[in-house]
């Protein structure tokens, strides 16, 4: 019985420790109710690692091509920053017959909702500090540390959540 | 069937969005744009804090030098030197028609009353313009005395501006511009 309870704790430890850091998740159900469902935890540790290294591995490949917009990051770096320090809001509404998109800054994030006309909807919160971090420096470099340094921060945060009729596809961090 | 009930969901869903959805007073001024095209039933409205609009116009160079002005130039036909001297003049006296042109199917007013500039458009009843300017924020605007347009000035008045900037109908189409401390605008 000591034995048994010595062999299962060991998982049991590691699963709690993972689960204690963080997971991605990302939960996919095609087809409906009766559908297919696949739902893919990936350790924030992990990914968070992953992301560390990956310069190393990388290093041209993470490297934003410069074809002009670059110039303009530190613009999208200032807008971000003041949007940060805004007060909470509605940025943005566009209502058509068959589409609306609403942009509501909502505490640290931007959250972003389009109900499109085959009846989907998109909901998708972008962290802040995250869209900030993800940005390339004025030589296209982004700092993948500083972005898995960012995860950390979105803890229980719904990040993406897609639904389109039968499929829904939603991306959390728990 | 299904779709317009997944329809009905997401506009509810929009609809009820979150508790800033609703207008709500805050300490700082916000812009307003809104844009509504009456014939294709849509509707755009903007909202953006002052500061991100001067985040936006202080992190382009190329647009503003580093003293926060606009260069204009001289090739514009007009010195800038001359629209101060102008608008010296203009300010100092007070409310009265400023400018005046009527064709066949157009007219244009340039007017000031108390402290603000006006200016409407009118094509056969058909098109309005309607822009008021707050006279500070013009005089702001041209503070200085380089050939250059003091937009760290015009935006510090715009801090305490409050009202309609720009309104324009052509009866297909409306376009307001205005200021005011609301965090959304009101549907």
């Amino acid at each position: 019985m000591v034995k048994l309870a010595a062999i299962l704790a060991v998982p049991l430890a590691l699963l709690a420790t993972v689960a204690s850091l963080g997971v991605v998740v990302v939960d996919v159900r095609e087809g409906g109710p009766d559908g297919h469902r696949i739902v893919v935890p990936v350790p924030l540790v992990l990914a968070q690692a992953a992301l560390a290294v990956a310069p190393a591995v990388a290093e041209e490949e993470l490297r934003v091509p410069d074809t002009g917009a670059l110039e303009h990051i530190g613009v999208a770096r200032g807008v971000l920053e003041a949007i940060a320090a805004a007060p909470d809001g509605e940025l943005v509404r566009v209502e058509q017959p068959d589409e609306q998109v609403l942009v509501v800054k909502e505490g640290d994030a931007l959250l972003v909702r389009v109900h499109g006309r085959e009846g989907e909807d998109v909901s998708v919160r972008v962290p802040l500090r995250m869209a900030l971090s993800a940005l390339p420096d004025r030589e296209g470099r982004v700092s993948t540390l500083a972005l898995a340094g960012s995860l950390g921060a979105v803890r229980f945060t719904d990040l993406v959540e897609v639904h389109d009729g039968e499929n829904h596809v939603r991306v959390w961090v728990w | 069937m299904r779709k317009s009930v997944l329809a009905a969901v997401g506009l509810a869903a929009l609809v009820a969005l979150p508790a800033v959805a609703t207008p709500a007073e805050t300490a700082t001024p916000w812009i307003h744009v809104r844009v509504e095209e009456a014939d294709k039933e849509s509707r755009v409205h903007v909202n953006l804090p002052l500061s991100v609009v001067e985040a936006v116009l202080e992190a382009t160079p190329e647009i503003i030098e580093s003293h926060g002005k606009v260069n204009l130039g001289k090739h514009h036909g007009i010195k800038l030197e001359d629209v101060r001297r102008i608008w010296k003049e203009l300010a100092a006296v007070g409310d009265a028609e400023l400018v005046t042109v009527e064709e066949k199917d157009e007219t244009v007013k340039v007017w000031r009353k108390g402290d603000r500039i006006h200016v409407r458009v009118e094509k056969a009843g058909k098109e309005e313009v309607r822009v008021e300017v707050p006279v500070s924020l013009v005089s702001a605007a041209l503070a200085g005395s380089e050939e250059a347009i003091n937009v760290k000035a015009a935006l510090a008045e715009l801090r305490t501006a409050r009202g309609d900037i720009v309104q324009v109908n052509d009866g297909d189409s409306a376009v307001r511009i205005w200021i005011d401390e609301q965090n959304s605008q009101a549907r």
